[in-house]
């Protein structure tokens, strides 16, 4: 019985907050490549809406992924162009591109809804069975530890993989230590030939592109509802900006803080069952504000901040060039 | 090498207002062209659906009166937190934490009429509520501020940060049902904000049916005084050279620690101030009281180029295009209320695309062969 | 082919908004030769260099490389060309090693895909053909996929290619761990490995000691010696004549001409370099002797690195005297004008204005005693002005708070408006009007604004550095003269300049230090060049203890001696 809730409740963190995953994984590539790109959100959501209702015109999970994929990375073409080719200010040009972003997931949505050809998931079987759980044999039969961590749908798996994939990618490839020159120090990076336009294309290109994923998973996992009024991606991609500096820009442990946020958000809900399951433990809980925690993985995050500027510590990730633009010519 | 690249770009400097003026409206109508065609692929007549847009939907509306006055009540916040962001960002301070300002402005100024109730009558009270607004937020900037300065902390990235915690305390309070919690309805089971109107309204002058809230004048009037504040003022200076070269302002004497925190003192208070009007202007407190503008905000300052002047003038056609569009469709149901989001990003970007024209020029290299 | 220069440069221009940074430069590099680029600061050299380099590209001219005309768009160009750059401010991963710094610009090998196929399907015939054809595109792809790995081998290969090239670096140390020495090492080798077979240094000694000079010279006569082409980008005569084969010349952003260095020598290069003969006849009026105004004691400052930059360095400015201070880039000049300022931490010793002690006191306060500073840095704007803000707002930057309207809250733009206006007559400077911001001036006239400003405020003290950086003679001889008129006026000056010429014959007295401990003080009409530049290479330390006296020798006392009194 305790073991069950505590399966379950692993379970629900990890289904409810895969996207942040994906979300901050986009971010760390177009961080790390030194720009800030505060789009997420707008990136998320127009994945969220192509990749949806292109998937369920053709029934195909595969083109859903491709179409929510490449809209994201047209949005991140918009951002590289204006920021990189036009050198505009890489806040505003985030900022925009939510803004553009949002008002395309509500036109189409809403133009698609009102001509009432709305698609919906349930019709679209091979939709349902991709995205229904895949038990991994064997791992998943393991009792408990199965179902928390081994009988997820196809994106969770993705969205994992594609995390230690970035992470080994910047870590361990020639292409990533460029990219991570061009974060640090644009200058340096130029004087050695690297290409720095097209490596910053071709991550925030690449990043916004598993963000657009992201946002298609949310889709699915609401089974496309339409909403009128808060939309689909309700702020995850606000909160990926923030699991970034949790992670300290490493994609690896982006993993951990997701679930680490993920806990704080389930336990909005959970802390209740959870301190009737385990009085002695965790009674406790029932008394904490649902809100404090999921305020506390921003506080925690602010904290983690302020601490690393105090330590000045060489630790810290964090790209040094993050937010400023690179123009050859000036000294 | 073989390939001969023969542009490239440079920087120039001095260009014209009047082809500064001419690339903006340039850019505006090309925004406008576009969302013109996607109108029309909804099957919607462009040259209407603008109409209605641009005259915020006065032709259709009942109550003409009240839209103009709702419009006023939409715009008097975003331009208030536009000029309260575009002091810090004239000191390079990216002050992205208008949201959480705003938020924290609105439940201080809040606290006051729900907590105390009137004191001492209509004026004092909302002067009271005005102070806290001011203080609170005030003092929420200013944590970022001080960690920038103490330890070099990325300001972007720390307000960020706090938007949330501020936007989750406030949700917090609207869900949490408690006797200290005097921010709640007491006359409800369910979690629901009071509302301030019962004890306290902004004084407003009644001009027919019109009534003309004491915010407008008092923004207009913010407007002003910032404006020479900046241009003028001892404190404008200091902020204008840290912003230019904080070494030679470090060199000059200044203490630009204490500058730069004050400076991000007064910005985040004004910003609580538009937490307070809007908070007048909605009754009562809520989670999506910033309707955003702690965002639009930030884009505002910076197209407008941190001029108070350009701010307004921002302000007012985002705030018309938000507003009319809501408007339109409630009679264009085929076009969704947030197609200004699309306008407004389009244009956004028409005008920045304006702007790397007017920053840049394409040089084409001398032909020697 | 092999005859064709290295380098030809025809009439190339490159102008910065309405400066002129190069106006139709002609040049050549010949292989295998050492070429100095000369030319005093803001001649143009760096400009030129860096359209090499790919950071500029030219407004107008062409480029040749081996006799091939080519169109330099970018480093990578640069390089690929085999145009390597060592700039003055490095251009490092700070958070990066050694290894990875180098290895960020590595040439991955192209895997021969297509010959492999080629000479497969030749061999093989029918189904064979594909299998083998298949195993080459496999074993291709995974051969150029594992070359684009990182692997620890890196710091093998790198530790290898650098001891090829005669160098010792520890691969795997970081960059921000490494001492200026290290670090130009680690570039110089970034460019060797490149493949640049045209390397180009810019100011390479400037941050160098005199041994670590000579190691960098050897490092270059034998980078000569294995065929590869260089400019060396420098103002020191001395190592012009040291290390060259010929000599180009620049002025003012055009080119004077190339000599052999063999048949050149040191009169002939200033000449070229100045345009006439240094004929300095500065005067040097003689004042009445005043009390010290300015004490520093056994003051000791570190830099940002940490370094002790000024180490236990004691003199005093009398009212009335100009006392210059000597010493190669980077031996403390900075720390200290900025320790006097009160924008740096002291870290010990004391600072006695007119028998206060101002250790500890804010820069405002500093100021307020009359203390003035002005520096010059390299870019001309980063200490001192606001390069956006107009010419008017520049004047009031340290008066606007506490100069004519102390308590009113707005600033006084009149007086500044009133203040430009009398600059821009007085000192000539070529500007729209007085509310042009001092960023599109050119660099002369900005000089003239700061130095004026800070004449005007009417300071007893004068800290003033490299005031006459880049600027043309004629306004050279205003600056020397407005500081003459400060000195018989009764203010101290403190002149950290470049040229010893000119601190010989403008200075009383000549301070020199070399890496932050001063080499000893001396009479300006007693000592001469060849002192003054063993001093500053460390070679000649006049300062001694003397355990009788309780004194140091070595440190001129009395300044207001007459030039009679000498002979």
């Amino acid at each position: 019985m305790v073991l069950d809730i505590l399966a379950g409740f692993v379970y629900s963190i990890i289904v409810y907050n895969i996207p942040l995953l994906y979300g901050t994984v986009g971010e760390i590539l177009n961080e790390k490549a030194g720009s800030l790109n505060l789009g997420v959100e707008g990136t998320m959501a127009v994945g969220a809406i192509f990749g949806y209702l292109l998937g369920c015109r053709t029934d195909s999970l595969f083109l859903g992924i491709l179409t929510a994929a490449a809209a994201g990375a047209l949005c991140g073409l918009l951002f590289a162009f204006f920021t990189v080719t036009l050198q505009a200010n890489q806040n505003v040009t985030g900022l925009t591109v939510t803004t553009l972003g949002l008002g395309v997931y509500y036109f189409v949505a809403h133009a698609v809804h009102s001509r009432s050809n709305w698609p919906m998931m349930q019709d679209c079987p091979s939709i349902v069975k991709g995205f229904s759980e895949i038990h991994i044999p064997l791992l998943s039969d393991i009792p408990y530890i199965g179902k928390a961590f081994f009988s997820h749908n196809l994106f969770i798996y993705l969205g994992i993989f594609l995390a230690v994939l970035v992470w080994w990618y910047m870590k361990h490839t020639t292409a990533g230590l460029r990219m991570r020159a061009v974060g640090e120090n644009p200058g340096a990076a130029d004087s050695c030939g690297v290409n720095i336009p097209r490596s910053k294309y071709l991550h925030i290109t690449a990043g916004c592109a598993i963000m657009g994923v992201g946002g298609y998973y949310m889709a699915l996992h609401i089974n496309g509802e339409y909403l009128a009024s808060s939309g689909w991606i309700n702020g995850y991609g606000w909160i990926a900006v923030a699991l970034v500096i949790f992670a300290n820009w490493n994609p690896a442990r982006a993993i951990l803080g997701t679930f680490v946020f993920g806990i704080f958000k389930a336990l909005e809900v959970y802390a209740g069952s959870i301190a009737f399951a385990f009085p002695a433990l965790f009674g406790w809980l029932k008394a904490v504000p649902p809100k404090v925690f999921t305020a506390l993985p921003f506080l925690i995050t602010a904290l983690v901040l302020v601490l690393s500027s105090a330590r000045r510590s060489k630790k810290s990730n964090q790209p040094a060039a993050i937010g400023v633009n690179y123009y050859r010519e000036d000294r | 090498m073989k390939t001969m690249k023969r542009f490239h770009i440079v920087r120039r400097e001095g260009v014209s207002l009047r082809r500064k003026c001419l690339y903006y409206v340039i850019a505006i109508f090309s925004a406008l062209l576009l969302g013109a065609l996607l109108l029309l692929t909804c099957g919607v007549n462009p040259l209407d659906y603008y109409a209605k847009v641009f005259t915020i939907g006065l032709s259709t509306a009942r109550f003409p009166a009240k839209q103009v006055e709702n419009f006023l009540n939409a715009l008097v916040p975003l331009v208030l937190t536009s000029l309260a962001l575009s002091v810090a960002y004239k000191m390079r301070f990216w002050n992205v934490g208008g949201e959480g300002q705003f938020l924290i402005g609105a439940t201080a100024a809040a606290a006051i009429p729900l907590g105390l109730g009137s004191v001492g009558g209509t004026v004092p009270t909302l002067l009271l509520m005005a102070a806290a607004a001011m203080l609170a937020s005030a003092l929420w900037g200013g944590i970022t501020a001080f960690f920038k300065v103490k330890f070099g902390t990325n300001e972007t990235l720390l307000t960020l940060m706090l938007n949330y915690v501020a936007l989750y305390f406030v949700s917090f309070l609207g869900e949490t049902k408690g006797k200290w919690n005097f921010f709640l309805r007491t006359d409800s089971d369910r979690p629901i904000f009071a509302s301030v109107f019962d004890t306290v309204a902004m004084p407003a002058l009644r001009i027919g049916d019109f009534s003309l809230s004491l915010a407008l004048p008092l923004t207009v009037l913010i407007c002003v005084f910032l404006w020479f504040y900046l241009k003028k003022t001892k404190q404008g200076y200091e902020i204008a050279v840290i912003g230019d070269s904080p070494g030679t302002a470090r060199y000059a004497g200044m203490k630009t620690g204490w500058i730069v925190v004050r400076t991000m003192l007064l910005s985040s208070a004004l910003v609580g101030l538009a937490g307070f009007f809007k908070l007048m202007t909605s009754g009562s407190l809520s989670a999506s009281i910033t309707d955003n503008v702690g965002w639009t905000g930030v884009v505002v300052a910076w197209l407008s180029k941190l001029e108070p002047l350009g701010i307004v003038a921002t302000s007012v056609l985002i705030c018309v295009l938000r507003f009319g569009c809501s408007q339109a469709s409630v009679n264009v149901s085929a076009v969704d209320s947030r197609f200004s989001d699309i306008l407004q990003g389009v244009i956004l970007f028409a005008v920045l695309a304006a702007d790397f024209l007017l920053r840049f020029k394409i040089a084409k290299k001398e032909e020697a062969c | 082919m092999a005859d064709a220069f290295a380098i030809e440069l025809k009439n190339i221009k490159k102008s910065f908004g309405a400066v002129a940074a190069n106006r139709n430069i002609n040049l050549s590099l010949r292989q295998g030769e050492i070429l100095a680029l000369l030319g005093e600061n803001g001649s143009g050299k760096t400009t030129l260099m860096n359209m090499l380099s790919g950071i500029y590209r030219p407004d107008g001219g062409e480029i040749f490389v081996n006799g091939e005309r080519v169109d330099i768009a970018s480093p990578e160009d640069a390089k690929r060309l085999g145009i390597g750059m060592v700039h003055q401010h490095y251009r490092l991963v700070e958070v990066f090693s050694a290894a990875d710094n180098i290895w960020l610009g590595r040439n991955c090998p192209k895997y021969p895909f297509r010959e492999k196929l080629k000479s497969v399907c030749a061999e093989k015939k029918g189904w064979r053909r594909l299998t083998a054809g298949g195993k080459v595109l496999v074993c291709g792809a995974g051969a150029a996929f594992s070359e684009r790995l990182l692997r620890k081998k890196r710091y093998q290969e790198v530790e290898k290619i650098c001891s090829a090239f005669g160098f010792s670096i520890d691969p795997a140390k970081k960059v921000y761990n490494m001492a200026v020495s290290e670090k130009q090492t680690l570039e110089i080798v970034k460019v060797l490995y490149y493949g640049a077979r045209i390397i180009i240094l810019d100011e390479p000694t400037a941050v160098l000691t005199v041994q670590e000079t000579e190691k960098l010279f050897e490092v270059l006569r034998r980078m000569k010696a294995e065929g590869h082409s260089i400019i060396i980008i420098t103002h020191k005569l001395n190592e012009v004549l040291a290390i060259s084969d010929r000599v180009a010349v620049l002025r003012k952003g055009e080119y004077v001409g190339t000599v052999e260095t063999a048949e050149a020598n040191e009169q002939m290069l200033t000449d070229l370099m100045v345009g006439h003969r240094v004929d300095l006849n500065i005067e040097r009026p003689v004042v009445e002797k005043k009390k010290p105004l300015l004490e520093i004691r056994n003051l000791t400052v570190r830099n940002d690195e940490g370094v002790r930059a000024i180490d236990d360095v004691s003199f005093y400015i009398r009212g009335g005297e100009i006392l210059g201070v000597a010493g190669i880039a980077g031996c403390g000049q900075r720390e200290l004008c900025e320790a006097i300022a009160g924008l740096r931490k002291i870290e010990s010793g004391e600072m006695v204005h007119k028998g206060e002690n101002i250790v500890g006191l804010m820069p405002r306060e500093i100021i307020e005693k009359g203390i003035s500073m002005s520096f010059i840095p390299e870019d001309r704007l980063g200490m001192g002005l606001a390069p956006s803000l107009s010419i008017t707002d520049n004047m009031l930057l340290k008066t606007y708070k506490t100069g004519s309207r102390p308590f009113s809250p707005f600033v006084d733009r009149r007086r500044g408006r009133a203040e430009a206006a009398r600059i821009i007559e007085e000192l000539g400077v070529v500007t729209p009007s007085t509310e042009t911001p001092v960023r599109r001036l050119s660099g002369g006239n900005v000089q003239k604004v700061l130095v004026g400003r800070e004449i005007q405020s009417g300071p007893n003290v004068i800290v003033t550095a490299y005031p006459v950086r880049g600027l043309d003679i004629h306004s050279s001889y205003a600056i020397y003269d407005i500081l003459n008129r400060q000195k018989e006026s009764g203010v101290g000056i403190l002149f950290v300049g470049e040229d010893l010429d000119v601190m010989l014959a403008l200075c009383d007295k000549i301070m020199v230090l070399c890496h932050g401990r001063v080499m000893g003080i001396v009479h300006a009409s007693k000592t001469s060049k060849e002192e003054l530049g063993l001093m500053m290479t460390g070679t000649l330390n006049l300062v001694r203890d003397d355990a009788d006296a309780g004194k140091k020798t070595g440190i001129a006392r009395d300044t207001n001696i007459r030039e009679d009194d000498v002979r």
